[in-house]
């Protein structure tokens, strides 16, 4: 009972339909009318591309990895699926190509597969924890189910959204645990591009520890223990028939779509018109048999009564972005985005409203964005909006083009703007005497002075500056509902003290200082944020904090002097030195998201980690005292002998005594890269001093 | 009769105190605003911000306050008449948010984020030169929530330490210990006793020398609880119960924590689940539970030795707790007490003459009290005070014990009195309404021949239910209604007659 509850569950909010093979732009976008466009995009992403010599012009589709499957995947199951996909896996794209076989065709074909080395490692990255619950709130979080179903069970905040809201189908999931087992999932979920390169199951940036929460989530596996999940069961073979599945597969054309042996590779086949054989329901042995909807086979049809038309690179553009399902996350032209009941889980920083929450349009996104920056978004890389709790997908090899199909989409003639003043940008950008960008935008590091909006400083590198002025005049109009005001309404600038009030050179000018990266805009506090400076006036300052490069034990301390330094109280260990301003403690004593501190000066060396001892070396840190003057003399323990290690500001640098004197075996000292080190008279074996200065 | 009769404009004076009812407020030491800690205006070593998160006595008599921020104050002169004369001195510095004081030979031990820290004055001058690691082997990830609270010693003299659950940024519940209570060995090494908690806020222990600590309502959590720590024990939240695979997990639960069902259903589907020895009803007894004192007061703060004092965040006040055993395991009654303190409080302690010590930071979250920090000193005057002091547990209903005799006639009446009682739906949410609530009928009530109890015989007690008490009808000798009529009975289980 309980697992036929959890099985409804599952299904949540998908809509039952036939057994028709689920495209989702295709039903969300082209159900309504058979048009050559719906018509392409389904024999593109029904792979009958695969097998017939049309172009579609659309990213290429292919099946999984099925070399060595039944490592990956039971054998039940799987024998389940060849017979009938549909039954497994409701709304396969996979057709049904063993009908017309006997059921132990169908083991032998599993068995040769099976039989096949599959590509990569075997070896299967899974966490040592499961935490379902966790995997549940990422599952509903990071953007799973902007195209899989949410489940019902999964309560979001106090809403709940109703049925009628899910205006576009979910891609459907078979029945998980049937299929496969935790680590294998847990495996798929952290590179999915490994068994489908396609990318329509793009690389969510997964840790091992999302995914392997997700599969456990979504196995309904509830241990915290991922040894105790069970394993896909290994199955007997038969030498015989495995030679006999080699031909099965051969026959039935499996290498098509599916990477498999040149010996059972195939040949494309001639297309018979716009009545071919696969557009019958029940289709003889040999021709595969999708279950295709009458709405699929009039677009199918339209669309090869017009073959060798050429597109637009609008219609290039469109298509794409739907077959790759962009749209079910990003609006583009007023087409797509999450549907009213998906936007539920679309969570990110409510300071920024909406924009906090959903990814940008890709509205014009070809000449908004760079070439190389959009390169590496697709790629995985410049992610800008880290408030967004859904992650940007990478896609592998289909989106190898992308970018370009977008620049032809949507480049427009347009004047160039005028040369740009970097000091008048900076100014503008600031809030003395500027329009205040950073009131509200970050730079770089440094926090904006309000809401954490959008990072401005890398504008330079990621926009096209005529898209800027495109985009400046009116932003609500490439974005309603965005929180960004325009400071050039109509065209005219709200500040007339900076270059005479022209909207062209102002625009120019804020990004040509971007561009210059030379400083950043007037108005931060000061160096840091600074609110809560620790300042060494006449002894030392003792601070502990969590900091990057240091953990979570970081002990700093700030001398009068001037060069300044953190201590690792876990390893006990010396870690950083800076010279400069000591601290900033606002985070540390305030701050509801605990970032990793840093030192309040970017003048930063660093012991090297070799360095880095801890417990298991019988080191441990025990604590620290003051001596009358303030300096810290760090104290650890080894082998029940006692190392001091004290540290005191010198002009220009720190002086360093080590003192291991009941140690037999004095420990390795290791001095901060870039400074200079000099042992000094006096020093010896279980007494050392160094001075370290600044260079 | 109201008995804290601070007003707002009144302690906006540092040191002004009320002179009437049985209690009065004293400010020590406030701040001026809302925001005063976290102003911009305030810098290191501009003023003292006394976000206090710990007190202790010193071995020298003087009040050493850990300060939110990572400070340690020495206070004298607390306890005399002119907060004017009070002198702070400074005693450490640049801890990581330490959140409990405990004084120890001359020195003071203080749990921070990341150890419990031994601080000593080795040299005399006053100031701390020794900043020893005295407990560790807890997970620190460096999420937000990542607290430690304590330590507290038991009767057996062994220091209790809790620790909080991660929440947001860098969170790792599976890593050690978050969630979980435990000691502190002799070799300074935290050893686990106790799982399934949230925010475990304050400890302290009873009159009998066991431990206790208040947790706060969340996830898992229905309303804040006051659990009796011990080993083996599992309470609510099981988002760290990851670490009881670990060599030293005093605990392993022999079955799937259950969800979304009935409180009750919850404790007998998971074995080692113990029931919080008091609850205490949402907004009723306040939102934020933060800290346990013990009454030893000696009678010099009212008729309440023996009891419970659960400090209250949200609501700035303090609550009553009456604990009795019934079949060896705690369960008691919670009574609304004191209320108008400054700012949300966080630690409670009380002074040698019987006085209480009522430390405050309000930290960025809301609480109705007005101030960012604060010390405030509750004393009592000597006036008497009507109250229900105890409720207890009979096999047909309860008993009503009172500070002052009773009117007779009126505590005699079944009117006099209405019972609820109701439970919480255990899961995975943020909080629970009450739910399965229904009325108990009173039979009869029948005041004691001293007039100072009454015994309540009622129809449809439910183990495991809080059951929600209003005495409106009860009337003092001198015709009187009770300062506070309600009373929450936590009825885990019904004794047998004896």
């Amino acid at each position: 009972m309980k697992a036929l509850l959890l099985l409804l569950a599952t299904v949540g909010f998908v809509s039952e339909a036939s057994g028709a093979p689920l495209v989702t732009g295709f039903e969300r976008f082209h159900s309504k009318a058979a048009s050559v466009e719906g018509g392409r995009l389904l024999f593109n992403e029904l792979g009958c591309v695969n097998c017939h010599d049309v172009k579609t012009g659309l990213p290429s589709r292919s099946g999984p990895a099925i070399a060595g499957v039944t490592a990956r995947l039971n054998a039940a199951w799987l024998r389940e699926f060849l017979s009938n996909p549909d039954g497994a896996h409701h709304g396969s794209g996979m057709p049904r190509m063993l009908h017309g076989y006997e059921p132990v065709d169908i083991e032998a074909a599993i068995q040769y597969l099976g039989s096949l080395k599959p590509k990569g490692s075997a070896k299967l990255k899974v966490s040592r924890h499961t935490n379902a619950r966790r995997g549940g709130e990422l599952f509903h979080s990071v953007g799973c189910v902007a195209c899989h179903a949410p489940r019902k069970d999964f309560k979001l905040g106090e809403t709940i959204p109703s049925e009628a809201d899910f205006t576009h189908a979910s891609v459907t999931l078979p029945e998980l645990k049937a299929k496969t087992s935790l680590a294998h999932l847990a495996d798929f979920l952290l590179d999915p591009l490994k068994v489908r390169p396609d990318g329509r199951m793009p690389h969510m940036g997964l840790n091992e520890d999302d995914a392997t929460d997700i599969a456990a989530y979504l196995i309904g596996f509830e241990s915290s223990d991922p040894r105790l999940s069970p394993e896909v069961k290994s199955i007997a073979t038969d030498a015989v028939l495995i030679e006999r599945g080699r031909k099965i597969v051969a026959e039935a054309r499996c290498a098509a779509c599916h990477e498999l042996p040149r010996d059972v590779g195939v040949e494309k086949v001639a297309l018979k018109g716009a009545g071919g054989a696969c557009l019958n329901p029940d289709t003889v042995k040999g021709i595969p048999r999708y279950g295709l909807s009458k709405a699929q086979v009039d677009a199918l049809k339209s669309f090869l009564s017009a073959p060798g038309a050429e597109w637009s690179p609008t219609e290039q553009a469109a298509l794409t972005v739907q077959s790759l399902n962009c749209v079910a996350c990003h609006e583009r032209d007023g087409i797509g985005g999450p549907d009213a009941a998906r936007k539920h889980y679309f969570e990110g920083d409510h300071n920024l409203g909406d924009t906090g929450r959903y990814p940008p349009p890709l509205t014009a996104v070809g000449r908004k964005l760079q070439t190389d920056w959009m390169q590496k978004v697709l790629a995985g890389e410049n992610r800008v909006r880290p408030y967004l709790k859904t992650r940007m997908p990478v896609y592998g090899a289909s989106v190898q083009h992308l970018e370009k199909v977008l620049e032809e989409a949507d480049t427009v003639v347009s004047s160039p703007l005028p040369g740009g003043d970097d000091t008048a940008g900076r100014k503008l950008l600031g809030t003395v005497g500027g329009i205040g960008c950073i009131t509200c935008h970050r730079w770089g590091e440094r926090a904006s002075l309000g809401i954490q909006a959008l990072d401005l400083s890398n504008l330079g590198q990621r926009i096209r500056p005529e898209w800027l002025y495109e985009y400046l005049l009116n932003p609500a109009a490439y974005r309603p509902g965005t929180l960004m005001p325009s400071f050039w309404p109509g065209g005219f600038s709200s500040n007339m003290a900076i270059l005479g009030g022209d909207t062209a050179k102002q625009i120019a000018s804020i990004y040509s200082f971007a561009k210059s990266a030379n400083g950043e805009p007037e108005g931060f506090p000061t160096a840091g944020s600074s609110e809560f400076e620790l300042v060494p006036k006449d002894r030392p300052i003792v601070q502990r904090t969590f900091m990057e490069g240091v953990g979570t034990h970081a002990i700093l301390v700030g001398f009068p002097t001037g060069v300044h330094m953190a201590y690792d109280g876990q390893k006990g260990v010396p870690a950083l030195m800076w010279k400069g301003r000591f601290f900033d403690a606002y985070n540390t004593w305030f701050s509801r998201f605990a970032p990793f501190e840093k030192p309040l000066d970017p003048n930063v060396v660093r012991w090297p980690s070799s360095d880095r001892s801890d417990e298991k070396d019988g080191v441990r840190f025990t604590g620290y005292r003051l001596e009358p003057s303030g300096s810290p003399v760090f104290i650890t323990m080894k082998s029940g002998a006692r190392i001091e290690d004290r540290f005191e500001g010198i002009e220009g640098g720190l002086r360093r005594v080590l003192v291991s004197a009941d140690l037999a075996v004095e420990p390795e000292i290791t001095h901060p890269a870039d400074v200079s080190v000099s042992e000094e008279p006096g020093s010896r074996k279980g007494h050392r001093s160094f001075t370290y200065l600044w260079k | 009769m109201k008995i804290s009769l601070i007003l707002p404009v009144f302690s906006l004076c540092l040191g002004l105190f009320a002179e009437a009812g049985p209690y009065e407020i004293i400010d020590i030491l406030t701040a001026d605003a809302p925001t005063s800690s976290r102003s911009k205006e305030w810098k290191p070593g501009s003023g003292i911000a006394l976000e206090v998160s710990g007190m202790d006595w010193m071995k020298d008599g003087r009040l050493a306050l850990v300060t939110r921020k990572g400070e340690v104050w020495l206070v004298e002169g607390v306890l005399g008449g002119d907060p004017q004369k009070v002198g702070f001195k400074l005693f450490a510095s640049g801890l990581h948010e330490p959140l409990g004081a405990l004084a120890e030979g001359g020195g003071l031990l203080v749990a921070q984020r990341t150890e419990v820290t031994r601080l000593r004055d080795t040299d005399g001058d006053g100031v701390a030169d020794e900043y020893l690691n005295a407990g560790r082997g807890w997970n620190i990830s460096g999420a937000y929530h990542g607290y430690a609270y304590g330590p507290k010693r038991d009767g057996a003299g062994k220091p209790w330490v809790t620790l909080n659950l991660d929440m947001g940024d860098h969170s790792d519940n599976k890593a050690p210990w978050r969630g979980w209570a435990g000691v502190i060995g002799a070799d300074g090494e935290f050893i686990p006793m106790a799982a399934g908690m949230r925010s475990p806020c304050g400890l302290g222990a009873n009159s009998q020398g066991d431990m206790f600590c208040v947790d706060q309502q969340g996830t898992w959590i229905p309303s804040t609880p006051i659990y009796h720590l011990r080993k083996g024990a599992f309470f609510l939240n099981p988002e760290g119960i990851a670490s009881q695979v670990r060599v030293d997990s005093p605990l392993r639960l022999s079955a799937k924590v259950p969800e979304k069902v009935s409180y009750p259903e919850a404790v007998r589907a998971l074995p080692e689940m113990r029931p919080p020895a008091v609850w205490l009803p949402y907004n009723k007894m306040g939102r934020s539970g933060t800290d346990l004192a013990v009454c030893d007061a000696r009678g010099k703060f009212g008729p309440f030795d023996g009891q419970l004092m659960v400090a209250e965040f949200t609501d700035a006040k303090v609550g009553r707790v009456f604990l009795e055993k019934v079949d060896g395991e705690y369960q008691g009654a919670t009574f609304p007490f004191l209320d108008g303190f400054a700012s949300g409080i966080v630690r409670l302690l009380f002074a040698g003459d019987g006085s209480l010590m009522v430390g405050m930071t309000s930290r960025g979250w809301s609480s109705l009290g007005t101030k960012a920090y604060g010390l405030q000193r509750v004393r009592w005057t000597g006036e008497s005070v009507f109250e229900i002091k105890e409720m207890r547990a009979r096999s047909d209903g309860f008993e009503l014990v009172f500070t002052e005799p009773v009117d007779v006639a009126s505590a005699g009446r079944t009117d006099s009195y209405t019972l609820k009682s109701y439970t919480y739906l255990y899961s995975s949410a943020y909080g629970s309404d009450e739910i399965e609530s229904d009325e108990l009928r009173v039979m009869s009530a029948t005041a004691a021949k001293d007039a100072r109890s009454v015994r309540l015989k009622v129809e449809g007690l439910r183990e495991l239910f809080v059951h929600e008490l209003r005495a409106n009808g009860v009337r003092s000798v001198a015709g009187a209604p009770l300062v506070h009529p309600d009373a929450y009975y936590t009825l885990n289980r019904i004794p047998s007659e004896r």
